[in-house]
């Protein structure tokens, strides 16, 4: 192994397991006080999970039917699965499913 | 024993609870391994990159930078300056867990505290389950073993690793978006719709004017703030 890639690959795992660890030894979110810095914690879950969801497909969203049907049907599916029940597990399979099976007929 | 060794939030919950991010992350991980070979590093270096970076962007992102020759300083820096954004989950990980908050041994479970890990765990919590820390070390060490497997995988098959099953192929590279959206339905009520609907835009307009790290850091920290801004109004 060439020793800069070790190097490179040493002092960015150090770094990314810093920005995961550190802020947990922080004791920000621990507090009875409605600061906004609680209520913008608060408000990070959703706001996360949306932007990854959106970051996620917009790859996938181009202005071309073999590309954007397999993705409709792909969201519809996790749609109508959460609808019939409420499982993460299943509605994200069955997403995928559909997705699969789509870009066989477009 | 605690409460946090309660089935419901123990460790082998966790790697149930991973199982999407597994598929998700397997076939991703497995085109890392075959492009880090085109790229021309060993099998050995290819592993080596997703034992210890463990972070699929910044990956990805790596073999572009050291392909063309970029300095080792500047390549370093684009790659932790992407990263960046981990600092929030955390904090917003443990505020969710209330009383149930504990970072004893955060060391270890924050090294997987990956995107989709975090996502997960939060999806969990948000649906009622308890924090502990044997949950989100579940759900982070099926998804860290995943990519390593993975890149492995690509590494040794290469780019015939799918090709037998387009419609598998094509299904597992949809599992991430699928996960997000099922995550996302799973906790969504009306008084988040604002937060969702600012994020989503503050990503959009992120990537499309700058670039992909810079509009997911726009769409959380936006969305977030304006969802901060409702509660206080409220």
């Amino acid at each position: 192994m060439r020793p800069e890639l070790i190097l490179l690959a040493v002092v960015v795992g150090l770094f990314t397991w810093t920005f995961r660890f550190v802020p947990t030894r922080l004791k920000l979110s621990r507090t009875d006080a409605d600061t906004f810095l609680r209520r913008f914690l608060v408000a990070t879950g959703p706001a996360a999970i949306a932007t990854l969801f959106v970051a996620s497909v917009l790859p996938l969203a181009k202005p071309d039917i073999a590309e954007i049907a397999p993705l409709a049907l792909g969201i519809l599916a996790v749609l109508a699965a959460h609808l019939v029940r409420p499982s993460v597990v299943l509605s994200t399979l069955a997403g995928a499913l559909a997705y699969g099976l789509a870009t066989l007929a477009f | 024993m605690s409460e946090t060794q309660a089935p419901s939030s123990s460790f082998r919950a966790g790697l149930v609870m991973s199982i999407p991010v597994v598929l998700g992350y397997f076939p991703i991980a497995v085109a890392f391994g075959v492009a880090a070979t085109r790229a021309g590093l060993s099998p050995a270096e290819a592993v080596m990159f997703s034992v210890v970076i463990f972070a699929g962007a910044a990956q990805f992102l790596a073999l572009t930078l050291v392909t063309s020759g970029a300095p080792l300083v500047l390549t370093a820096v684009t790659l932790i300056v992407m990263n960046l954004r981990h600092v929030i989950y955390g904090p917003v990980l443990l505020e969710k867990a209330g009383r149930h908050a504990g970072a004893r041994h955060a060391w270890a479970w924050a090294w997987c505290l990956t995107d989709e890990v975090f996502a997960t765990t939060l999806g969990a919590l948000m649906r009622g389950r308890r924090f502990s820390e044997r949950l989100v070390g579940g759900i982070g060490l099926g998804a860290y073993l995943a990519w390593i497997a993975g890149t492995a995988v690509g590494v040794l098959a290469g780019e015939s690793a799918f090709e037998a099953w387009p419609v598998l192929d094509a299904a597992l590279g949809f599992m991430l978006p699928s996960l997000f959206l099922a995550l996302l339905l799973s906790f969504l009520d009306k008084t988040q719709l604002l937060t969702v609907a600012a994020a989503a835009l503050a990503t959009v307009l992120g990537t499309f004017l700058v670039s992909p790290s810079v509009g997911i850091l726009a769409g959380m920290i936006l969305g977030a703030a304006i969802g901060a801004l409702k509660r206080a109004s409220q």
